[in-house]
């Protein structure tokens, strides 16, 4: 896939849920606003808005970053509630963005899945963002340049590094620009380290609790479904492509 | 309790109620449930034998002016109440607060004390109470392994009280401490991840040294639930983890009792867990630590051996290496 296919297949994408909006729209004037058409029509069309997409990024942080500030609900230990409620929303948020590809596959016809597809940068893009601010937290609990550097000396810690590493390259080049200056191929290649980070941040939350890991389980159990789903897929028609004459 | 003092509007400080107003049961309500109970336990506690009428509705103390920790504040009442590591309610720690106050009853309550001692027997807490009293107050720091720590003025009374009238016989080496096991009240305790019932162990000479201590209160008060009501360990030289919540055996045992924690992950959580900052957990450094209250931008604060009762407890453990006995 070379540069111009890159940048083309987001473009087909975003038309492609224009396009198949277009019939299921003419069908909605014919039906005279039929809530069979309607309801699922206006759903992908909010799904599919930027602004709705933005909202919900945001809004997240809003509600458990924000309000619980003014609220009182950070409880006795503010920052560590602050460390920790970043670090889940980032590994959840990673966890989204992980699992659209596999569902594009899984549901080509999907509308609502290609809906959720045009918004895989600014999902990507959002997991790093509150990954840093899980970082920022961290060394705000740590609080002062000894007891940082004390924490450094543990892998616990070089995990969560090494994988907000990789989530900050990958978002410094998710544009347009970049996937062009590399080529398709190379970017391609680069993002697929999507998954390394996913492994290494899964692997750090799940050392995170005390002896359980609910959160890492129920996240690296839905992705390694979602895959394992994908590949058979693949293969599944790749063999009924190639039998075909 | 003194009847002249003024009632107080606060709708858990069922401290400063009149005795006759108050159902054992009401102690434990949860806050929105306790107007409500309020009015039938009036009507109702004219009813109950006296003897169903828990316990005296303040706390007898006085400080023993040895734990007083002059110069270091002490950690806000509902911060401590707030705060609780108990993963028999949940895994979070605002969860215990409230889940152990659905109506989860710690009235009667029977403590066994058993295995190799000559006065083995199985009594309630309040005979217990009784029987171990007067009760005293002492400050004593509280330093979780998770690197935080609290200043927390406790009411009970010390553990070698406890280990004289049990008796224990010469082959007793070890003192394990069991809590409830409640599966149908907790949810915590439905997961399979840990071992319940939760258990911790002491050396003989650890629950004879004076510092050891059984909480049946906190700021003069009866223990709150989430706290480990009616009545827990404080071993104050140790992580927060040794101190067993919510007792229901003590056994004096010749061999080293298995913790859960250490069950769970040796190599985090050894049987010892005496304060330590040179000996880090694998995950973080115990060099500082966190002190509740103390604000966002606080920062740490460097942690002492043994907490800061190295005079009273290094002795314990002369000769041993303590990065190996971590």
């Amino acid at each position: 896939m070379n540069t111009a296919d890159v940048i083309e297949h987001q473009v087909r994408e975003v038309s492609g849920v224009q396009e198949r909006c277009v019939p299921a729209s003419s069908s909605m004037l014919g039906t005279r606003f039929s809530a069979k058409w309607f309801l699922p029509q206006l759903l992908v069309n909010v799904v599919a808005n930027k602004i709705f997409a933005l909202s919900v990024i945001i809004g997240v942080g809003i509600w458990l970053l924000v309000i619980p500030v003014f609220t009182g609900a950070l409880g006795a230990n503010p920052v560590e509630k602050l460390l920790h409620q970043t670090g889940e929303i980032a590994i959840w948020t990673l966890g989204a963005v992980l699992s659209l590809s596999p569902l594009r596959v899984l549901f080509p016809r999907s509308r609502l899945v290609n809906a959720l597809n045009r918004h895989r940068r600014a999902i990507g893009v959002s997991a790093c963002v509150y990954g840093l601010m899980h970082f920022g937290f961290h060394l705000l609990y740590e609080g002062d340049a000894q007891a940082i550097a004390r924490s450094f000396s543990k892998p616990f810690i070089w995990l969560g590094l090494a994988g907000l590493s990789i989530l900050v390259t990958l978002a410094a080049t998710s544009n347009n620009f970049s996937i062009r200056k590399l080529g398709g191929i190379k970017w391609k290649r680069l993002h697929r380290l999507a998954y390394a980070a996913a492994a290494l941040l899964i692997y750090h939350q799940a050392i995170a609790g005390k002896g359980h890991w609910y959160i890492a389980r129920w996240l690296l159990l839905s992705l390694l479904v979602l895959q394992t789903a994908r590949v058979t897929m693949q293969l599944v028609t790749k063999r009924t492509r190639t039998s075909q004459p | 309790m003194d009847k002249q003092k003024p009632r107080t509007n606060c709708a858990h400080d069922e401290w400063n109620l009149p005795d006759s107003g108050i159902t054992p049961e009401a102690c434990y309500l949860h806050r929105r449930e306790f107007l409500r109970v309020f009015g039938l336990g009036l009507a109702a506690s004219a009813l109950l034998p006296p003897g169903i009428r828990a316990e005296p509705a303040a706390l007898n103390d006085s400080l023993n002016a040895s734990y007083k920790l002059d110069g270091v504040k002490l950690t806000p009442e509902d911060l401590i109440t707030s705060y609780n590591n108990f993963y028999e309610w949940g895994l979070s720690k605002d969860q215990p607060k409230d889940l152990a106050n659905h109506g989860w009853k710690t009235r009667p309550w029977s403590v066994e004390i058993g295995g190799s001692c000559a006065n083995a027997r199985k009594l309630d807490v309040d005979e217990l109470i009784k029987l171990l009293g007067p009760i005293e107050r002492r400050n004593y720091r509280h330093r979780c392994v998770e690197a935080w720590s609290m200043v927390i003025p406790w009411d009970g009374f010390p553990l070698a009280k406890l280990v004289d009238v049990a008796q224990p016989k010469p082959e007793a080496k070890y003192v394990r401490f069991t809590s409830f096991l409640d599966p149908a009240n907790c949810p915590g305790q439905r997961s399979n991840d840990f071992a319940w019932p939760y258990t911790e162990g002491l050396t003989i000479e650890e629950a004879r040294n004076q510092l050891a201590f059984i909480a049946v209160g906190l700021y003069g008060k009866p223990l709150r639930n989430q706290n480990g009501a009616p009545l827990r360990l404080v071993v104050p030289w140790k992580y927060g983890f040794k101190s067993a919540k919510s007792l229901v055996k003590i056994e004096f045992v010749a061999e080293q009792p298995r913790t859960l924690w250490n069950q769970l992950a040796p190599n985090e959580y050894g049987f010892y867990a005496n304060v330590n900052p040179n000996v880090d957990h694998p995950r973080w450094s115990q060099k500082s630590e966190r002190v509740i209250g103390a604000g966002f931008f606080s920062g740490k604060q460097p942690t002492l051996m043994f907490n800061g009762y190295e005079k009273q407890v290094a002795h314990l453990y002369a000769g041993m290496d303590l990065k190996k006995n971590f």
